[in-house]
């Protein structure tokens, strides 16, 4: 007889949970199992990510299975929220407060007061960078720092889990970046477990390599982010290319046995590349660009072939 | 269940709420209100030859009848509903307290800040009428009477106002026809059917209360312990019900 080997228990365990408001169907037979460290929730808007975390925090309660976060069962088991923050992707600030005020509220309800209480609103704003707005009305903040505050108020309490939902949504690429290693630092140097979900699969991937693809109210995949990486190769890669002369680039491109199409978008200097191996494509292009003496001002790469890939696991 | 989180939790939602409906925009309507009772009854103060008689009876018309019920609905009415509608209820939904108790910390500062308005209407009235002939005892006595009645009024309004808040997707519509349709109407009507409203057992309270008037001389007020029961009956009841339909609400 062997000892049981020291694995850590999933954070949140969900079965068969399915969740439905009216005719619309929110999660259907939802299983996950989330691990402790960073864990990304990727899927299309309306893919069931924002009802998955409200089933998570008891905002609402599972037409069928269960869920389980921490060991415990959420709905109506309000001593689990502290234990956990939350970020929400909308507007939940209330906009004739300030932002001391709204940290105050927050603290107080998580039975923090004092001068504790001031001190853990100083080190939070601070981690956030929000010190100089912290007295101002929420109402005038700008996206970027609605979010930082969100998330201010989200790690007040110092939960052991942050569950933080498209917490990129709307910001620039600079606060892009900030929160991004914001969300990362609070899980390397501070301990916490977060869950963060978006729809852009490579700004999950600046964070962490577990993801989970959610679709259509299924979690159709789970795992390292380079599995679903590979399936997203083996599916056509929309590229977009922007400079002069890309007509003469296009048609030196439509001789390559990789490229599956090229078509041009509003003028005639933008090309939307399709391509079926991305690796080679990008090797080659240095090349093309030099043989058909075109300038490549811009370039980057649609995610739009994650549709794909949720289509194909879902066997569509 | 700890008691200290859920008295911490109360308070910090007290707090925060009073304040928030103190600085609302709604206040400019007391104000207004305010003003509007202070034309009517200044100017009938400076016509009445019997002031005891006609300040009770513009008291009990003007502040008990009209506007006590219409000030808790402008308050009360809308107050959990903007703020699901708005979503800043989240931060109180993920909070680590009960949501029936988070429920009484809606309650207390609706509660309180409807008092402080219709008491700040009543004592404006009361100035602008009374002030012309003299404040004296009898006066006085009126005063302490109506604003007794208005503070008892303002925590069962707002437990009917606050129910119908957490009840109802378009609580002001149904906020506006019970306080018009339901207090206005139906409690004034002759016979049992008045029984139906609030608004008659807060007059069957007064009539105890005051010396003058037509509100001492109501022949179809109830009991004064009984009523007493039946508003405080009622109170708890919708509080109860409320706290029931808020833990149970889903927040989606």
């Amino acid at each position: 007889m062997t000892a049981p080997e020291d694995v850590p228990s999933p954070i949140i365990q969900a079965q068969s949970l399915s969740k439905w408001y009216g005719q619309v169907i929110g999660l259907n037979t939802f299983q996950l199992r989330v691990m402790p460290g960073i864990t990304g929730i990727v899927g299309p808007n309306g893919s069931g990510k924002s009802t998955f975390f409200k089933l998570v925090l008891g905002l609402i309660r599972p037409n069928a299975g269960s869920i389980t976060v921490l060991g415990r069962s959420p709905w109506k088991n309000p001593d689990l929220h502290s234990s956990i923050g939350f970020c929400p992707d909308y507007e939940s600030l209330p906009g004739d407060s300030t932002g001391r005020e709204f940290l105050t509220l927050v603290g107080r309800l998580h039975m923090m007061h004092g001068t504790a209480l001031s001190k853990r609103v100083q080190e939070v704003v601070k981690l956030v960078e929000m010190e100089k707005a912290l007295d101002r009305k929420t109402g005038v903040y700008s996206k970027g720092m609605r979010q930082r505050m969100k998330i201010a108020g989200a790690m007040l309490h110092d939960p052991k889990l942050l569950i933080l939902d498209e917490p990129l949504s709307g910001t620039d690429p600079l606060v892009r970046k900030d929160i991004i290693d914001l969300i990362k630092r609070l899980h390397k140097d501070l301990g916490h477990d977060v869950i963060v979900s978006s729809h852009v699969l490579y700004e999950i991937e600046r964070m962490t390599h577990n993801v989970a693809l959610v679709y259509k109210g299924r979690a159709v995949a789970s795992g390292d982010i380079s599995e679903i990486r590979n399936l997203m190769d083996s599916h056509p890669h929309n590229i977009i290319i922007e400079g002069g002369r890309i007509t003469a680039l296009a048609k030196t491109l439509l001789d390559q046995t990789y490229v599956v199409s090229v078509s041009f978008n509003d003028s005639k200097e933008s090309v939307t590349v399709q391509v079926s191996k991305p690796d080679d494509f990008f090797n080659d292009l240095p090349a093309l660009i030099d043989k058909s003496q075109c300038t490549v001002n811009k370039m980057y790469s649609l995610d739009d072939n994650l549709e794909a890939v949720f289509k194909y696991l879902v066997g569509r | 269940m700890d008691l200290k989180r859920v008295l911490v939790g109360i308070f910090a939602l007290t707090l925060h709420s009073t304040k928030k409906l103190l600085f609302d925009k709604k206040v400019i309507i007391t104000v207004l209100v305010a003003l509007f009772v202070a034309a009517v009854m200044g100017y009938a103060g400076s016509q009445s030859n019997d002031p005891l008689e006609d300040g009770t009876n513009l008291m009990d018309t003007l502040i008990l009848f009209f506007f006590m019920p219409v000030m808790a609905m402008i308050f009360g009415s809308s107050l959990i509903r903007d703020e699901i509608d708005d979503k800043s209820i989240t931060h109180v939904a993920t909070a680590p307290l009960d949501r029936a108790f988070s429920y009484l910390g809606y309650y207390l500062p609706l509660g309180i800040v409807v008092s402080v308005s219709m008491v700040a209407i009543s004592s404006v009235g009361m100035l602008a009428f009374f002030g012309q002939h003299g404040l004296g005892s009898e006066s006085l006595e009126i005063y302490l009477a109506f604003i007794a009645l208005v503070v008892i009024g303002s925590f069962v309004y707002s437990s009917l106002f606050l129910a119908i808040s957490t009840l109802f997707t378009k609580p002001v519509l149904v906020g506006l026809f019970y306080a018009f349709i339901w207090e206005g109407y139906i409690g004034s009507l002759p016979g049992a059917i008045q029984k139906a409203s609030v608004k008659h057992y807060l007059r069957s309270l007064g009539s105890g209360w005051v010396d003058f008037g037509d509100i001492s001389k109501w022949d179809q007020a109830s009991s004064m312990w009984g009523s007493a029961a039946v508003l405080l009956g009622l109170t708890v009841f919708l509080l109860v019900l409320g706290a029931y339909l808020f833990r149970e609400k889903e927040l989606a």
